[in-house]
């Protein structure tokens, strides 16, 4: 087992530096940071000035060593964009922000998506089952960003309900929650129904109901406990669709978050702040992963690392 | 069933989108109760580091920190600010300020001086600078404080555009800070908390989402701002920002023209700057005709002249004032041009109504001179970029391509990024390209330096004319010789169809009618939106 | 013939076969599928024959019409027109062909590429395997939005673009998928009676292990079709999806979407036919996931 996780970790880590050359590769194609900063007035002193400054006349494998001795010490450079912050510091400033609405969002899509998905699962092949999962992946069928300005305008504007956008207190949460949320009903659902089916057709259900025990007990109570287990393990995936997800949520809602910060950076070809944010993000993604993978191993044996 | 409950959403959804068919009202607010006036701004490069902000992005700075100049609001002249009175040398080398006595800088750091002066000039030309004029500050030859209220600089050159880089006016790179607060706690207190001497005081800022100020009740002036505190509140998303505006969270906001006439179908009030703030033009990339320049292409189409003018007389100018701008612009008759420019030549408008008027028969008979025709269609992409606050670059991008197609040519639009675009042209490698510009106003003879001649880093036409002529205006110190070399200048642009000119925008902010009574500011300024501090509220 | 006599007094809907063939054809999502021919299918094949106007082309003086039931609507543009005055029936007549040719294309190549290598991770085990399962692992890690984001600001937008970063955002799961199930068949006697046949790696790959997997790809590449449809209007939305004179439909969402209010079908058009598509592709997925292969539930 421990051997397990050492190999995993090992892999992980792999799995990091390889982004990080993918990233930083990517990012040196895309374009100059200097032809945003600088004026239309500035010469060609200015530029060869700036490049200097920023260290960006350095070869890039040298440019990507100093950054991978900095990145080990936690160090990711300054912001381009965000003159006087360093990149690490404006995504731990945001970070809170977006883990907050992801989190957020995973409660409402679970709200949602467990009575939907025990009810499709009790009412198998009826009315109700078909309109929960229309429900469900109706979630699906709309581009996130759309479904926000639709929110946006309906409750904001003509209801006046909530505020349009922008972070505050709960309400603020609300409609972007939804947005970004609505997307993992229909998975959430999908599991939780197939495994409330699967329990409901075991014997230890036959049991309790044998012994008297009220029909609406035995489904939320001895059914969902057991069936709970099967969507746990989904937790990965979804931590990594929320983290994607955000960044056109947080953009249509003004929520400053990282996912905003990361569009924004991209634009300015803010390198040092694109690299940390997706290097954070790819570390959170493969912590659930590794994590869902330890508990899969310790739950099943079977699966091993071979 | 399933086919009733699908059909049941779908109607749903129709309904809903039905409904927005229906007229929305701008949320109610109680102008009583409005202590805080919000202003939607679509965003800017958040930082406290002044120096290495460009304009427009000193909107963040207008409200906290001040400028030796000031700008009147209603007709853009240069007035008293943190300067009293200035003059110059003969020579235009040596400017000197008198500086307002008894101006108090926030948070009690002291009386604003000399010292201050020298030190914000200092910042200004630091290593890590890309303030707009930084290349002119750093020819300051000497900084001298004769007294605490008096600063002369000499420059190496003459400053020809007078007195305009010492105030607000576009670039307003030169903001007073405090030499005590910088003494005291370093660039941590600058980006933290700086002290200026504005109408309101710097209340800290949440990159992304917001920056805050509170009114200086102290201030120089005297003058008493109707609200307690400002806030502009950053949303990039236009929808999102028409959304805060009519469900009353912001009482003041940036729009794109698109939705100028819908807004003001809501209710919403527009407020206008005094002057015009931005043209734009459409820039038409490999014609750099300077004698023997290694990334000339003869055979590049968009250097044809015949081209250029088959693709200028295409465009229906008045028809796309008309749609897409609402009316809103004033044609322009060349690029860069104002009538109070260096060299403006009032017999251009008649000759613009002659060279470039829309006659889309004669483009198509030019191009097929040129050698294009069905069967060999001209083709080239159009780059467009969105900057916030500025969303006019693809209107105007989609709608050409229709244009042109029109008359059988081929242009494909394609949306890139701003360092993409700007990269791509200041590294000669635009030979297929055009591109929409949006462009703040500015003198003449910066605007000639920066688009039109090779020293310049912007390289959009070049050619052997305007390098000899525009050299010539570099060494006079006349100003009616350099009126008349201006003027040639113009005249060959517009002559050459160097590019293809369109608008002139104003700058438009919408507010909520009942929260905001007036709203009186210039435009050219360094942060287009200004003077908040004049806003009047409705009572 | 007694029989006959009663069949013919029998009302038309209660007839033996009408009423099995109703049963037989109930078992099918009928009204997904429905959808999918007539918003998808229809359009996309026979696009320039159906479409009244030319997607490409509009009169700025026309532009923003409502639609045809609204004040100043015209029948000449039954759906309205956009900011550009082009005929929005006629843009989603042609969008249907470019969003189904962008999603056929970009999981077609990724499903071919992620098969393969799927293939030939389970059967072959071993550091192979080891290598192309990492591969998949940091190819599912990768926040594929922000990838997409860096690619194109180095690329540039274009079809080509477009496609390529959906092959690379979709291809790990087909690998992982056909990795998991490959596992699985080859312990099974056929193919260990193939090995000793003397059949090559190819053959057994190809020949015997392939056709048990396409049950389970099929399922998976419906359910993308409806995914690649949004992530290209994700795409459209940050700037990063396909040529902006392209009449696809997430470009049209994006580009019609401040005039949300103003002029509302610029944008709920073409985002109710993604709607309803991508509904009906989910549903149809569904319904094939238990019926084809009850096993994949996690998808």
């Amino acid at each position: 087992m421990q051997r397990y996780i050492a190999v995993r970790v090992l892999q992980s880590l792999v799995a990091i530096l390889v982004m990080s050359v993918i990233v930083f590769g990517l990012a040196r194609l895309s374009g100059n940071p200097i032809d945003v900063m600088l004026p239309i007035e500035a010469e060609q002193e200015d530029y060869d000035r700036l490049t200097k400054y920023w260290g960006l006349d350095r070869p890039v494998h040298e440019q990507y060593v100093v950054f991978v001795k900095k990145a080990l010490q936690g160090d990711f450079g300054q912001s381009l964009k965000y003159q006087g912050q360093s990149a690490m510091g404006l995504v731990v400033e945001r970070l809170p922000a977006t883990l907050e609405l992801a989190g957020f969002a995973l409660l409402i899509s679970a709200i949602l998506a467990v009575p939907i998905g025990v009810l499709a699962a009790v009412s198998k092949d009826t009315g109700w089952d078909a309109g929960a999962k229309v429900i469900a992946l109706l979630g699906q069928s709309l581009p996130a960003f759309w479904l926000g300005i639709v929110l946006m305008w309906i409750f904001a504007v003509w209801l006046d309900w909530l505020p349009s956008s922008g972070r505050g207190g709960l309400k603020h949460m609300i409609l972007p929650a939804i947005t970004l949320g609505w997307f993992q009903v229909a998975a959430i659902m999908r599991l939780v129904r197939s495994s409330m089916l699967e329990v409901l057709d075991s014997e230890f259900v036959k049991l309790t109901r044998v012994k008297g025990i009220p029909e609406w007990k035995v489904v939320w109570k001895h059914c969902l406990r057991n069936a709970s287990i099967a969507p746990l393990t989904f937790f990965a995936i979804i931590a990594g669709v929320l983290l994607t997800g955000s960044v056109v949520t947080e953009t249509v809602f003004t929520w400053p978050g990282v996912g905003l910060l990361v569009v924004d950076a991209v634009r300015s070809r803010d390198f040092q702040v694109v690299q940390a944010v997706v290097i954070v993000f790819a570390v959170i993604f493969i912590l659930c992963n590794l994590l869902v993978d330890i508990l899969y191993a310790y739950l099943d044996p079977r699966i091993r690392y071979q | 069933m399933r086919w009733k409950l699908a059909s049941l959403f779908t109607g749903l959804l129709m309904v809903v989108a039905v409904m927005f068919g229906t007229a929305v009202a701008p949320g109610s607010v109680d102008a009583a109760q409005v202590k805080r006036l919000i202003f939607a701004s679509a965003g800017f490069h958040e930082s406290n580091r002044f120096w290495t902000i460009a304009r427009p992005d000193h909107l963040q700075f207008e409200p906290f920190w001040e400028t030796l100049v000031g700008m009147d609001p209603k007709t853009g002249e240069p007035i008293p600010q943190l300067a009293t009175k200035w003059e110059h040398s003969t020579d235009f080398k040596d400017w000197t300020f008198h500086l307002r006595k008894g101006v108090q800088f926030h948070y009690g750091y002291g009386e604003m001086t000399s010292a201050d002066v020298v030190h914000s000039h200092s910042l200004l030309i630091r290593k890590d600078s890309t303030a707009t004029l930084r290349p002119v500050w750093v020819t300051v030859d000497k900084m001298e404080t004769p007294d605490k209220y008096t600063v002369v600089f000499r420059f190496k050159n003459p400053i020809m555009p007078p007195v305009m880089m010492f105030g607000v006016q576009r670039s307003g790179d030169l903001r007073i800070t405090s030499k005590a607060q910088w003494d005291k706690e370093g660039i941590g207190g600058l980006d933290k908390r700086p002290a200026g001497t504005g109408p309101f005081m710097y209340g800290g800022r949440q990159t992304g989402l917001n920056i805050l100020f509170k009114r200086n009740d102290k201030h120089w002036s005297g003058r008493k701002v109707e609200f307690e505190e400002l806030e502009f509140r950053i949303a990039r998303e236009e929808a999102t920002r028409l959304a805060l505006l009519l469900s009353g969270d912001v009482h003041i906001g940036d729009l794109p023209r698109d939705l100028h006439k819908d807004a003001l179908a809501k209710g919403l009030k527009r407020f206008s700057s005094s002057l015009a703030v931005d043209w734009v033009s459409v820039y038409l990339g490999g014609n750099w005709h300077i004698k023997g320049h290694k990334h000339f292409d003869p055979k590049a189409p968009l250097v044809n002249k015949k081209v250029r003018q088959a693709l200028n007389i295409a465009i229906d100018r008045e028809e796309t004032l008309r749609t897409v701008f609402a009316g809103r612009a004033e044609l322009a008759y060349l690029s860069l041009w104002i009538p109070t420019s260096e060299g403006w030549n009032p017999k251009w408008e008649s000759k613009f109504k002659e060279l470039y008027a829309y006659n889309p028969e004669k483009a198509k008979q030019l191009l097929k001179e040129a050698g294009y025709g069905p069967g060999n269609p001209l083709k080239f992409q159009i780059w467009v970029f969105t900057e916030p606050g500025e969303s006019e670059g693809p209107a105007i991008g989609d709608a050409i391509a229709i244009y042109f197609k029109r008359v059988g040519v081929q242009a494909e639009v394609q949306t890139h990024d701003w360092a993409k675009i700007r990269n791509a042209y200041r590294k000669y490698q635009s030979k297929n390209i055009m591109w929409p510009n949006i462009i703040g106003w500015r003198p003449a003879d910066n605007g000639v330096r920066n688009f039109y001649f090779s020293k310049g880093n912007n390289h959009h036409y070049e050619d052997d004319f305007i390098e000899q002529t525009y050299g010539k205006v570099l060494k006079s110190n006349d100003a009616k010789e350099r009126d008349t070399l201006m003027r040639a200048i113009g005249d060959h642009i517009q002559a050459e169809y160097a590019d293809i000119p369109l608008f002139w925008f104003r700058n438009e902010v919408f507010a909520n009618p009942k929260v905001v009574a007036e709203m009186v500011y210039p435009g050219p300024a360094a942060g287009r939106t200004s003077h908040f501090e004049l806003i009047k509220l409705v009572k | 013939m007694p029989q006959l006599t009663s069949t013919r007094t029998l009302p038309w809907y209660a007839i033996p076969w009408v009423v099995d063939g109703w049963r037989q054809v109930k078992r099918y999502p009928l009204f997904s599928l429905g959808i999918l021919v007539f918003v998808l299918v229809i359009p996309a094949v026979f696009a320039p024959w159906v479409a009244p106007h030319d997607p490409y082309l509009g009169t700025l003086s026309n532009r923003l019409t409502p639609p045809v039931w609204q004040d100043g609507g015209t029948m000449e543009h039954i759906l309205g027109t956009d900011k550009l005055g082009r005929d929005m029936l006629s843009r989603i007549i042609y969008g249907a062909r470019v969003s189904l040719t962008v999603s056929l294309i970009a999981i077609f190549v990724g499903g071919i590429i992620g098969t393969v290598l799927g293939l030939i991770s389970g059967y072959f085990g071993g550091k192979t395997d080891a290598v192309i399962m990492r591969l998949v692992d940091i190819s599912l890690s990768i926040p594929t939005i922000l990838l997409a984001l860096v690619l194109v600001a180095a690329v540039g937008p274009s079809f080509g673009t477009v496609v390529t970063v959906l092959i690379v955002l979709l291809w790990a799961r087909y690998a992982r998928l056909t990795r998991g199930e490959t596992l699985a068949i080859k312990e099974r006697d056929f193919i260990a009676r193939a090995r000793v046949a003397g059949a090559s790696h190819t053959r057994i790959m190809f020949k015997y292990m392939f056709p048990n997997v396409v049950n389970s790809l099929i399922v998976l590449a419906t359910l993308q079709v409806g995914y690649v449809i949004l992530l290209e209007s994700a795409l459209s939305f940050l700037g990063a999806g396909l040529p902006r004179a392209e009449p696809a439909w997430g470009v049209m969402v994006a580009d019609g979407r401040e005039l949300i209010v103003t002029a509302w079908w610029v944008s709920m058009f073409p985002g109710l036919a993604i709607m309803l598509t991508v509904l009906a592709l989910n549903l149809i997925g569904d319904w094939l996931r238990d019926h084809l292969d009850p096993k994949l539930r996690n998808l």
